[in-house]
């Protein structure tokens, strides 16, 4: 692609590639100036929004980023090798991520900042007229951004020219920067006082903390070329658990020192004020005490232990570390559950009960036990892993054999993150993570076998989830027409009956209609979908009461004896109700797909008559494919209909089928943790996107995500082995699994 | 009696009569040929007798038993294991995953049968962790067969096993399938490469539009007129 293009007589001057290129890069300036930011067109005057995206002082911005497009296409084969430094990849992730920051995400959810809503990066600034002058001086107009590009500048610079003591400069620069945004975010935080939700200085912080590993990982490779997951798995392959022992140190550091632990009536206490606060009232003498000293030392104790005991990779340390960190995991919600109580009991500031009025900090230790008992029991088991392990770096670079521990350390993260993340969200996402995320997760995980697995496409898969809600809806009497009486239930025990219901309507689609392949059972699977929904429209025999639906469905429960649960209004509690359920759902399933059966999927899925030809009975696997499926979908529907209370036929549409369907391809059609983070990114997004684009932008800018993983990742988020090979080209499966990831696969790949 | 017995059968794919009334049967240990041009019915044939079709008209016996109409998954519990036409094997699964399919109708599979098919096929043992679709055509047609092996199967159903091969490899596959038959397992094969499977079979059947119309031992077809005209190419002075 040289630069100087000779045009030949006769030629028109379009056909000048260059001229072609720059006439793109404008129109894509004029695109993108149209799409980003508030505008008013009204039904009247559609240019006024033309006029106001394009004519204004901001178009000089999107002119930049048409430029910047061009100089980067026209000199593309000079950029290239860039490309594949070590580094680059982080670098661009955290300075992505830091933008973001700065730009979109809420530095401070008060209602006293001036637009109420957004609370971004400059609302904060504006309140900082009474801070401390470093605080203030972070927020000066300017600076943020100057520190944000200093850093980013210095590390690219590090790339380029490769000299170690830039990258140490680099990556000293973005911690501290990255430091000082936390730092003076906290400040502005405990100002303005009330309790804070915003995620905008964690999400600087974690930013930078990006393109400081970026230098740090320029400055130690002498690779030619960009590993990076070489490098990720060293990381977690040095010491097995040591990776959970840093960021529990991070989040440790930030819950006992900064954060929040108790925050009635707009206060924000820390856990010195809250130990102060509490001193004289009849806390009792354990909590008084943790919260004292007990919690410091057992924090410090069990940081020392677990890193120690992953340093010398000591199997009982490892035991130890892990008994440790429960035990302060039990003795910090107990203290948590005392201050909420006490404090309700005297109506200390308007606290309201138990568990309620808690501020970050306490869940952040919270985790940070979790962590550590996590690394303790890492270190103890990583010895006796399966499975080839990698052996020498070289292995490890290549992502040849296993990585001990890595998979468990995963899992621990999210398992952290979905334990003690959701008590710190505000409500608005506490109901996010219920009635969206949650259970598209849960509907994921079942479509997963269906689509995935047994390779069917099924596009009316919310049939079964309507079945589900509406079997509820029956036993528990919320219908014109009730059950006996003896055959009333509560809703948890509808899970079983729903799942048998679901079951036989998953075996009685199936039979008739698994004959066909492909294309045509997608389309009798719509169909059914649609029946099912215009069945309970047209309300046969007054069963399903029409378009009006169920209501007053009751909220779940549970009297075992001493135990007793009641289920009530705030989202909360469904979501830990619901995560029992997907650890459940999970379990099985990671059994199933390892079982006789998965491989009789896997064998249907990829040609049916060898399958047969084999021994698998390939009707009878189908259909236990579509059963096992549909009585997930059914339990999600007893979840649904009993956690919201009322139920009707436009819940069910066609639209919610194909979304399903979405999620699984979009996080990697046949791999579990793929589905499951397909449909929880997908279902976040648009929440996310509320805040930040206009209403009526969203699912243009929701289209756009899934269309760029579709071009740049076309096995999915978290691609199943099988696929990424199928799409990448065959290999071998060891290295499948890295060229899925890394590689010349995405922007390198467009010529 | 004879380990296969084909009677009369008659298979229609809706109005078109496949096969019309094709009879033969196949002895313990022996090597049975079925030819023909494109479309004589010997894939169909094969296919009903592994159970894939169901013949409308007919019997089919296996060691005596009535065996048609009962589904493929099932035939292969009485040691009936099927090479389909084409090679058919699983791209995305590696060769041992491909081979831990064909012991699938075992709950737990025997190693001394796997060993000795890598013993029969060292190349697959060379490619062992290796995706199967990236096996050349002469490795994918071992593997199809080495899978059907893992079934122990009494009755081996060859489908064009040299179907887009060189001729270098088919003489390879050829003397596998010989040394297989040598280990005590019946062969039916199907087969339009005539010469050498005529070379390899004791006994060989001629289709023609879904019908039987010669057969004899090996050698006496290969020195048939008729079929060295119609299959061998060769001109014959008459």
């Amino acid at each position: 692609m040289s630069a100087s293009v000779q045009r030949r007589p006769g030629e028109s001057i379009l056909s000048n590639p260059l001229v072609g290129r720059a006439l793109g890069c404008l129109a894509l300036s004029f695109v993108l100036a149209l799409m980003i930011g508030k505008q008013e067109g009204t039904q009247q005057d559609f240019g006024l929004a033309f006029r106001q995206a394009v004519l204004g002082p901001r178009i000089l911005w999107f002119l930049l980023i048409g430029v910047l497009v061009f100089v980067l296409l026209t000199f593309w084969p000079r950029v290239q090798p860039y490309l594949n430094r070590p580094g680059i990849r982080p670098l661009a992730v955290g300075g992505l991520t830091v933008v973001v920051a700065y730009a979109l995400l809420k530095w401070t959810d008060s209602t006293a900042v001036s637009d109420g809503k957004f609370g971004t990066l400059s609302d904060a600034a504006s309140q900082t007229g009474t801070l401390a002058p470093l605080a203030r001086t972070f927020f000066t107009a300017p600076l943020p951004w100057v520190l944000f590009l200093v850093a980013f500048a210095v590390g690219a610079a590090a790339v380029v020219i490769r000299r170690a003591v830039l990258s140490w400069v680099g990556a000293a620069i973005a911690v501290l920067a990255g430091v000082w945004a936390w730092y003076s975010h906290s400040l502005v935080q405990s100002l303005l006082g009330s309790p804070d939700h915003s995620t905008g200085a964690l999400v600087a912080l974690l930013g930078f903390l990006t393109i400081a590993a970026a230098c740090a990982a320029t400055a130690l490779s002498a690779e030619e070329s960009a590993n990076t997951r070489g490098f990720i798995n060293g990381v977690f392959a040095w010491r097995p658990g040591m990776p959970l022992v840093g960021v529990a140190l991070l989040l440790g550091l930030a819950g006992f020192a900064i954060a929040t632990w108790f925050s009635p009536g707009n206060r924000n206490a820390t856990l010195v004020d809250t130990a102060s606060m509490f001193s004289t009232t009849g806390l009792s003498p354990l909590s008084k005490a943790y919260l004292g000293w007990l919690g410091y030392v057992l924090f410090a104790l069990s940081l020392a232990l677990a890193a120690y005991a992953a340093y010398r990779r000591d199997a009982r340390l490892g035991w130890g570390a892990a008994g440790l960190g429960l035990v302060s995991l039990v003795l910090n919600l107990v203290a948590l559950h005392d201050i909420s109580a006490v404090g309700a009991s005297t109506a200390y500031d308007g606290a309201t009960g138990a568990w309620q009025n808690l501020g970050t900090g306490g869940w952040l230790a919270c985790a940070t036990f979790l962590l550590l008992a996590g690394a303790g029991y890492i270190v103890a088991t990583a010895g006796s892993e399966r499975g080839t392990i990698a052996r020498t770096k070289a292995d490890i670079a290549a992502g040849i054999g296993k990585i001990p521990g890595k998979s468990k350390a995963l899992i621990l993260f999210v398992l952290a993150g979905a334990l003690f993340y959701p008590p710190m969200a505000t409500p608005f996402w506490q109901k996010v993570l219920v009635s969206e995320i949650g259970i598209y997760v849960l509907l994921a995980i079942g479509l997963n076998v269906v689509v995935g697995w047994a390779g069917l496409l099924d596009l009316g898969f919310i049939a079964f989830y309507a079945i589900g809600s509406y079997t509820t809806a029956y036993f528990v009497g919320a219908l014109p027409i009730q059950p006996p009486e003896w055959m009333r239930l509560s809703p948890l025990l509808c899970i079983p009956i729903a799942i048998i219901i679901c079951l036989i309507a998953g075996v009685s689609l199936g039979a008739p209609t698994l004959r066909l392949r492909g294309d045509y059972l997608a389309i009798v699977t719509l169909g059914f979908g649609e029946i099912i929904r215009i069945v309970a429209v047209n309300n046969p025999g007054n069963f399903t009461n029409g378009p009006r639906g169920a209501f007053g469905i009751p909220q779940p429960e549970i009297h075992l004896g001493p135990i007793h649960i009641d289920w009530g209004q705030a989202s909360l509690q469904y979501w830990y109700l619901l995560l029992v359920i997907v650890g459940l759902v999970i379990l099985a399933f990671n059994r199933l797909e390892q079982s006789r059966l998965g491989r009789a999927w896997a064998a249907i899925r990829e040609d049916e008559v060898a399958a047969q030809a084999t021994g698998v009975n390939t009707t009878r696997v189908k259909l236990l494919a579509f059963a096992i499926g549909a009585s997930t979908s059914g339990v999600a529907g007893v979840f649904f209909a009993s956690q919201i209370g009322y139920i009707n036929p436009d819940n069910f549409v066609l639209n919610n089928s194909i979304l399903v369907v979405a999620y699984v391809v979009f996080g990697g059609m046949g791999s579990l943790p793929g589905a499951m983070a397909g449909a929880a990114v997908l279902t976040w997004l648009p929440e996310f996107l509320k805040d930040q684009v206009p209403a009526e932008d969203r699912q243009m800018w929701i289209g756009a995500v899934i269309l760029l993983m579709m071009i740049f990742r076309p096995a999915g988020l978290i691609p199943a082995k099988r696929r990424a090979a199928e799409l990448h080209g065959l290999d071998e499966p060891s290295s499948a699994e890295t060229t899925a990831v890394a590689a010349n696969e995405g922007m390198g790949a467009t010529k | 009696m004879s380990l296969l017995e084909v009677d009369d059968i008659e298979v229609r794919y809706g109005a078109i009569r496949a096969l019309k009334g094709v009879t033969f049967d196949v002895n313990e240990g022996e090597v049975v040929a079925l030819l023909g041009a494109n479309g004589a019915g010997k894939t169909t044939t094969q296919k009903t007798v592994s159970g894939m079709l169901r013949p409308s008209l007919g019997e089919i016996r296996f060691d005596g038993q009535r065996i048609d109409g009962i589904p493929a998954h099932q035939l292969i519990h009485l040691g009936i294991c099927h090479v389909p036409e084409g090679r058919r094997v699983f791209p995305m699964m590696t060769v041992a995953e491909n081979l831990e399919m064909g012991a699938f109708r075992f709950k737990k599979p025997d190693s001394t049968i796997h060993d000795r098919v890598i013993e029969l096929f060292p190349r697959l043992g060379e490619r062992y962790k290796q995706f199967a679709g990236t096996l050349s055509g002469g490795e994918q047609q071992m593997l199809a067969i080495g899978r059907a092996l893992m079934g122990k199967p009494r009755l081996l159903l060859l489908d064009e096993p040299s179907m887009g091969l060189a001729p270098l490899i088919i003489k390879q596959i050829f003397d596998i399938v010989k040394e297989i038959n040598e280990q005590g397992v019946t062969v039916l094969l199907v087969e339009q490469n005539a010469a050498q499977a005529l070379a390899l079979a004791d006994r060989g059947y001629v289709l023609e539009t879904g019908e039987i119309v010669l057969s004899g031992t090996g050698q006496e077809l290969l020195t048939d007129d008729r079929i060295r005209a119609a299959y061998l190419g060769e001109e014959i002075a008459s």
